[in-house]
């Protein structure tokens, strides 16, 4: 989960989000270097002491200032739709979850080695036991294996709301009448924390997700494959 | 950005952010990108300044040096990174593979002596 006045990406727990990371350091160094540039040329206008107004006809520079930004652009669409295709691999998901929005709670449905379904709702702060992360832990979390894809089907019953969990790069809407699909593998076993990203009415705000990423084998002997 | 590290583990080194957003301590190859700019653009402006005298073109080549050289030096270096990145996967998964297989006909070190000796 982030931290107080985090401002940066969280740490990565899948490899897509590590591609993420890196386009994002990418595009950072190119926009410093920019900025740089824009604050060289600011320093140069407020410090010259040439006048003329007349200034007309600079085919050269008006050259670089149209090819140079043509060319920055390519450098970031290309690592750009290159992550873009990456997450629409298809990597034969061994697990299906429907995750269903509702004001203001999801609806998780484990139904491919049972009929495991279950609520998930924002534990009020009343009820958070010493430990616990207020507006964020839920009653019920979606116990997930570590290493294995998952493919994640999601859908509103009723508005639309998004399911996001930033450590693991995804948000997807959920639309009502509409079956959107993510897939993800995750790399390493903890508790992961996301919130409705798509305003959806008064609770909005309270409607978080938690992914509980255990080991397969410990997966394997829960309720899923024991109804 | 990390959560708080725990006992033991190494402390994140503070964050020192350029112009407000790029962390060079944190970010990979920045840190080294940025150095190497500077210096590149130091060599750069002084030297056309030693040519040609001309204060504000030296200038001017002084910042054309230190982007050019940052983006060499950071493409070169996440290239690099990547690639580290890459054979690391491999090896935790081998030696993974290594641990799960000893001593099986899956053993990946007696199929690999096994197609050394043929």
């Amino acid at each position: 989960m982030a931290h107080a006045a985090q401002v940066g990406l969280q740490d990565a727990t899948s490899p897509i989000m590590e591609e993420l990371i890196t386009f994002h350091d990418h595009a950072l160094m190119i926009i410093f270097l920019i900025c740089s540039l824009v604050l060289y040329a600011l320093f140069l206008t407020l410090t010259t002491k040439l006048t003329n107004t007349n200034i007309s006809d600079a085919q050269e520079m008006e050259t670089v200032w149209t090819i140079l930004p043509a060319i920055i652009l390519v450098l970031i669409a290309l690592p750009s739709l290159r992550i873009l295709y990456m997450t629409d691999e298809v990597n034969d998901p061994s697990l299906t979850i429907k995750s269903i929005g509702h004001q203001w709670y999801w609806t998780y449905e484990y139904t491919d080695y049972g009929g495991l379904i279950f609520n998930s709702y924002m534990l009020p702060p009343l009820f958070l036991e010493p430990g616990d992360l207020r507006l964020l832990d839920v009653d019920n979390r979606v116990v997930l294996p570590i290493e294995t894809p998952i493919r994640m089907m999601i859908t509103s019953q009723d508005v639309l709301h998004s399911w996001a969990v930033p450590t693991l790069g995804l948000k997807t809407d959920a639309i009502p009448g509409r079956l959107n699909q993510t897939t993800f593998t995750a790399t390493r076993p903890g508790v992961y924390y996301g919130q409705c990203s798509e305003i959806c009415g008064a609770n909005h705000s309270f409607m978080p997700i938690v992914l509980e990423l255990i080991p397969l084998k410990i997966f394997e002997m829960g309720p899923v494959f024991t109804l | 950005m990390a959560a708080p590290p725990e006992p033991g583990e190494p402390e994140e080194r503070k964050s020192l952010k350029l112009l407000g957003f790029l962390d060079v301590e944190n970010t990979p190859c920045a840190r080294h990108s940025i150095l190497y700019g500077s210096l590149g653009s130091v060599v750069a402006g002084f030297g056309h300044f030693l040519f040609t005298s001309e204060i504000r073109r030296s200038c001017d080549v002084g910042v054309g040096g230190f982007i050019l050289v940052t983006l060499g030096c950071w493409f070169h270096c996440r290239y690099n990174y990547a690639k580290q990145r890459i054979q690391e996967r491999i090896a935790r998964e081998e030696i993974k593979k290594k641990i799960l297989y000893e001593g099986t006909h899956l053993d990946p070190e007696r199929k690999h002596n096994g197609s050394s000796s043929n």
